[in-house]
């Protein structure tokens, strides 16, 4: 939260209708997402109820269990998911690999991945992050299973759980986009004049953004509040729709024979109602998708996806390698290093959104980690050093209103130049509240003693210059798994999983 | 036909929002209302329902034509004799499905003592046993959802404050007991069996280390053990009980309890 | 009855008070400042009925599967003599094994009358302390008394169980699920404060008996499913925290008379129900009078109380409205009008707001910068 996103709110709610939050686009976006939109039966830890997914608007299946208390449906469930999931996933892959094996025999060599390969990224797109929370259990709860011993499951569901696992584990790093919330995509976006409790309704946060003609948006945000009308998009459910909807038809399909008229009957007036019930919220997530594709890319969204590609093929080949599934819990020294990389992930992904788009950067300005101005004087010939070791290193000055807290000595970049670096050589104030910053540049400008044309900020140019860096950081050095220190434990045992892992009661 | 059931069906949609409307709107007696024509409505959709299927449907609990084998109150009767000590329906139909043969129809269980009672009260004694109830100890009063016989000693339908756990330990080993004769010398114990021995073993300490590994014996070691602890206290509080029980009671009061007696609560207090 | 009673009776008008219970008495602490919602808890107002009426209907309840589900652990947590309970206990706590003892305070010889009870739980629980060892570990639903707002309400925590390091341990049952050691924060947050309500109506009970705080632990026992079975596992909760707040509050509720003397005497919130119980008071002027209440709105009241869509509405137009952390980004500053102001700098700053001025006027300019966007 910044001060800037904060008045983009403020604005939002006198206005009525959201406001820009950014200028390009920071999340990858499939050609080809899988939406998927999940309910929970009450009371249980995480009983599937119903699921509704597929990847165009029109092709949605729904998933209905008709005894949410029953353990072998539960795991029927799973299998469907799987199949839609999975099935989806290792279309996915394989067509990425033919690519793969394809550029490679062209001789494409290492450079960026052929438009092709864009087709094919595998995202799943949900309507909220209480559903991926609810994906990660039902991954946690499938991917221990086996196909068999005591309680033998079809062998999709394990793989499905460990995919699911995949998945919720990639959400949390920041900027990946294999597993999406649309309402987190939207506020990234777009600034609702609501708080960020009631941002967590996706039909509240469309109403702000893309209101029915001759609403407000914030007319529009307060009817999809109503749960009669405007159905939550799960994983919960509205207590109303539970007891006066789903209570009856549940009772009428446990009540009636299986294979009877009457069941056919009950079980198609169950899926009626929750498919009326997804409905609504399944046609919000794919219009999101759409406002979303309507913004340009920033520059590095790409190269996070690149990276979402890689991290999703060793995954993939993992499994097919027999890999074991993801343990129950982490191990201290795989928790400590997963963290140190979400941080830094966190870190680079922050960098990278305000490198891609001046309206992020605009909040480092307004905190004093980035300043933005014209530049009054350039000298784009000087030296430095002597004889040999004589360097080109320009100095330019900006004049800037922003608030400067940068010093001597400091190190900066633009994202206009990522390449060149900028050492601050003095601060001065002006009157009317503006400074002169004076740099020395390096880098970035050819290998002669004269810069190349353009690659030093003429007079009059306007540009920006921040502390951010998205450079790599060398990772905390973390012991070998057989060197984790006692206090740490000590070596944790090979993760094995046991037969008690597969008959765990999902009950 | 279908015109109709479709016609129904949404009536029956615009009602449920309405219900819902109602409930929101916390207008309980508009819901109540609503709900009302809504039940009239689906009971006429499942009318019509039935009609087209051209047979009634399953009354709930049914089970087609596996009927139980005995009389319900029989069946009652070969599980809490094998338990030895008043027991929750829930127990005695887990026990039954795990150990007898046909069906126990939970349903049935709810209206037993009372059925039993009448029985009583309107030819005493002439079954040769009832199912009776438990009686607390303090104010003999029927024990909440328990179930015993009649032809038991007094002081063995008794329940003092530690008498739950007492009862548990002694079904325990008599439920270990019935199993090792069972399968002496037969190691192909039910998974269905294992989990419910496990249920007893799993919270009596020491008596096994895992549902995979659990032995009769050793569970009825640790129960007596920690029966031991519990038994003295337990057995005097009951022998005192079940001798005001008789002197205090009418036959009918001894088998299914008395009601309140304010006077009784308050020298209780006293 | 009192002055005050009178009053609060008045507001309520000719309707039953709600009664409470230890959720809505949680409730009362979510927001502790809003003297709207003290005067209607005082007052046993049906919120949920006033809110729907005056236009502004909240969806509070409970799904059915939910009760059911709930009912279903606790029966099971505590069939055969507690079994497994004691065997969470045993394990999690050194309860030892003679300490085993089980009263049903559900009903007293099938009577199950608040009052019967209430005396019954007092005077078990009573002999309990003053007999030390032998006098009974777990019972089962007593039912315990605590005013609020002058007025009683009963209330039943799952289990107390006596006997732990010799004192009291109020024990929740809860089916949300502990999966691999986590658990739903914001149920569990819901469980701590129910729980404290329950060790303060004890407390209460025992300090009639001339006990000491610290006969009732302030560590809880929250009893839940493991990971997606139903097999139960138990955690020790501190409530402290949470005691402190609902005492407060409920001192509040107590000294309801000082938020009362600055409301107009005639203040009702009285639909007007003829005698077909149908409402005749026209809504905006029971807006009216619900308004001459001050309250103090904030987005989370949206979890907990019937008369937030009302109250965000009167709200509109105030930085609160978009929660705490963008309050504060904007200077904390109040209203909306006034921050757009001072970015566009049609407003000049009042003489403490001249650093929050800056940092928005700079923010409206960057905004310009970057998007284009009209002052």
């Amino acid at each position: 939260m910044s001060t800037l996103y904060a008045l983009a709110k403020a604005r939002a709610a006198d206005s009525g209708f959201a406001t820009q939050a950014s200028t390009v686009r920071h999340v990858h976006l499939a050609e080809r997402p899988l939406v998927l939109i999940a309910l929970t039966f009450a009371g249980e830890a995480n009983a599937p109820l119903a699921a509704m997914a597929g990847d165009t608007p029109e092709s949605a299946r729904l998933l209905v269990v008709t005894q949410p208390r029953n353990r072998d449906e539960r795991f029927a469930f799973a299998a469907e998911l799987a199949e839609i999931v999975t099935g989806y996933l290792g279309e996915c892959e394989s067509a990425l690999r033919a690519e793969l094996s394809g550029a490679d025999e062209g001789g494409a060599g290492h450079g960026e991945p052929p438009g092709a390969f864009w087709q094919k990224f595998p995202q799943v797109i949900v309507p909220n992050e209480a559903t991926i929370g609810f994906l990660r259990l039902l991954g946690r709860s499938t991917r221990l299973r086996r196909p068999d011993g005591p309680y033998p499951v079809d062998p999709a569901v394990p793989v499905l759980g460990r995919w699911l696992t995949f998945l919720a584990e990639r959400a949390e790093l920041p900027g990946s986009s294999l597993l999406v919330a649309a309402t987190q995509a939207l506020a990234l976006h777009w600034a609702t004049g609501q708080s960020a409790v009631e941002d967590r309704n996706l039909a509240a946060v469309l109403g702000w953004i893309d209101p029915p003609a001759g609403l407000t948006g914030r007319a529009a945000a307060a009817a999809a509040e109503n749960p009669v009308t405007g159905p939550p998009a799960g994983p919960a459910t509205d207590p109303t729709f539970d007891n006066e909807v789903l209570a009856p038809l549940i009772a009428a399909c446990g009540r009636t024979e299986i294979g009877s008229a009457q069941r056919q009957r009950a079980v198609l007036s169950l899926q009626d109602s929750i498919g009326a019930v997804l409905a609504p919220s399944w046609r919000l997530v794919w219009r999101s998708v759409e406002l979303l594709r309507g913004l340009t890319p920033g520059r590095t969204v790409s190269l996070r996806a690149e990276s979402d590609l890689a991290a999703f093929l060793k995954y993939g080949e993992y499994l097919r390698d027999g890999g074991t599934p993801q343990p129950r819990r982490d191990s201290a020294v795989a928790a400590a290093r997963r963290l140190s990389s979400l941080e830094q992930a966190q870190a680079s992904y922050a960098a990278q959104r305000a490198f891609d788009d001046p309206l992020v950067l605009a909040g480092y300005r307004l905190t004093g980690e980035a300043f933005g101005g014209s530049v009054v004087a350039a000298d784009p010939a000087r030296l430095g050093g002597s004889g040999k070791r004589r360097m080109l290193r320009p100095l330019v000055t900006v004049e800037t209103l922003d608030v400067v807290r940068v010093g001597p000595g400091d190190k900066l970049v633009s994202p206009a130049r990522p390449r060149q670096s900028a050492v601050v050589m003095s601060v001065s104030p002006l009157a009317g509240a503006r400074s002169a910053v004076e740099l020395e540049l390096s880098g970035g400008m050819g290998r002669s003693l004269v810069a190349a044309p353009g690659s030093v900020p003429a007079v009059g140019e306007r540009l920006c210059y921040t502390t951010l860096t998205d450079s790599y950081q060398v990772s905390g050095a973390f012991p070998e798994r057989e060197s984790t220190p006692w206090t740490h434990g000590g070596p944790p045992p090979v993760y094995v999983p046991v037969p008690d892992d597969a008959v765990e009661a999902w009950s | 036909m279908t015109a109709e059931m479709e016609a129904l069906e949404r009536r029956m949609d615009s009602l449920q929002a309405e219900v819902r409307r109602a409930m929101v709107a916390g207008d309980r007696d508009l819901a109540r209302a609503l709900r009302a024509e809504l039940n009239e409505c689906r009971s006429q959709w499942e009318a019509s329902l039935t009609e087209l299927e051209g047979q009634a449907p399953e009354p709930a609990g049914s089970h087609g034509a596996q009927g139980p084998i005995l009389p319900v109150r029989e069946q009652v009767h070969q599980v809490l004799t094998l338990l030895g000590a008043p027991a929750a329906p829930k127990l005695v139909i887990a026990i039954h499905d795990a150990l007898f043969a046909g069906l126990l129809p939970g349903a049935r269980l709810t209206s037993l003592r009372r059925d039993e009672e009448r029985s009583f009260r309107s030819a005493p004694y002439a079954r040769p046993y009832y199912i009776c109830a438990a009686l607390t100890a303090e104010l003999l009063s029927p024990a909440r959802g328990l179930l015993a016989v009649s032809t038991w000693p007094m002081d063995r339908r008794i329940v003092g404050p530690l008498s739950p756990r007492v009862d548990f330990l002694t079904a325990a080993i008599r439920v270990a007991e019935r199993f090792r004769d069972l399968y002496r010398g037969n190691s192909g114990v039910s998974p269905e069996s294992r989990r419910l021995l496990w249920r007893f073993a799993a919270n009596i300490p020491r008596a096994a280390q895992s549902a995979s590994t659990i032995n009769p014996d050793e569970i009825i070691v640790a129960a007596r053990a920690e029966l031991a602890v519990h038994e003295r206290a337990d057995s005097e509080q009951r022998a005192e009980s079940a001798l005001r029980a008789r002197a205090q009671l009418d036959d009918a009061e001894q088998l299914f309890g008395t009601g309140l007696r304010l006077s009784r609560l308050t020298s209780a207090d006293g | 009855m009192n002055a005050v009673e009178s009053r609060l009776e008045h507001i309520r008008g000719r309707v039953a008070p709600k009664s409470h219970n230890a959720r809505t008495i949680a409730a009362l602490t979510s927001n502790p400042g809003c003297a709207r919602r003290a005067i209607m808890d005082a007052a046993g107002v049906d919120k949920q009925r006033l809110a729907a009426y005056s236009g502004f209907p909240a969806p509070f309840g409970q799904s059915q599967f939910a009760i059911t589900r709930g009912n279903a652990f606790e029966a099971q947590v505590k069939a055969n003599g507690c079994a497994e309970l004691l065997r969470l206990l045993r394990e999690h706590l050194g309860l030892s094994i003679p300490e085993v003892s089980y009263d049903d305070l559900n009903d007293v010889g099938g009577n199950t009358g608040l009052v019967v009870r209430h005396v019954r739980t007092r005077s078990l629980l009573a002999r309990a302390v003053n007999s030390g060892s032998d006098a009974g570990t777990l019972f089962d639903h007593p039912l315990l008394r605590l005013q609020v707002a002058g007025r009683p309400v009963f209330l039943e925590p799952d289990l107390i169980a006596f006997q732990l390091g010799g004192r009291f341990h109020v024990v929740e049952i809860k089916s949300f699920a502990v999966i691999d050691g986590q658990a739903d924060g914001d149920k569990v947050a819901a469980a701590v404060i129910q729980s404290a309500v329950y060790v303060h109506a004890l407390r209460e009970l025992l300090a009639g008996h001339g006990m000491a705080e610290d006969a009732v632990a302030d560590e809880v026992v929250l009893v839940c499913p493991e990971n997606f079975s139903n097999a139960p596992t138990a955690a020790l909760l501190d409530v402290r925290k949470q005691l402190t707040v609902l005492r407060r509050q409920l001192a509040r509720l107590a000294s309801i008379e000082s938020l009362l003397d600055v409301l107009p005497a005639d203040l009702t919130f009285d639909l007007g129900m003829d005698d077909d119980g149908v409402p005749s008071r026209s809504p905006a002027e029971l807006r009216d009078a619900i308004f001459t209440v001050d309250a103090r709105y904030a987005p989370e009241c949206l979890a907990s109380c019937e008369m937030c869509f009302l109250c965000r509405h009167e709200a509109q137009g105030r930085t609160e409205t978009l929660g705490r952390e963008v309050r504060d980004e904007l200077g904390a500053i109040d209203s909306i009008a006034a921050v757009l102001g001072l970015a566009d700098g049609t407003l000049a700053p009042a003489d403490d707001q001249a650093e929050a001025a800056g940092l928005l006027r700079a923010a409206a300019r960057l905004r310009r910068e970057c998007t284009g966007e009209a002052a």
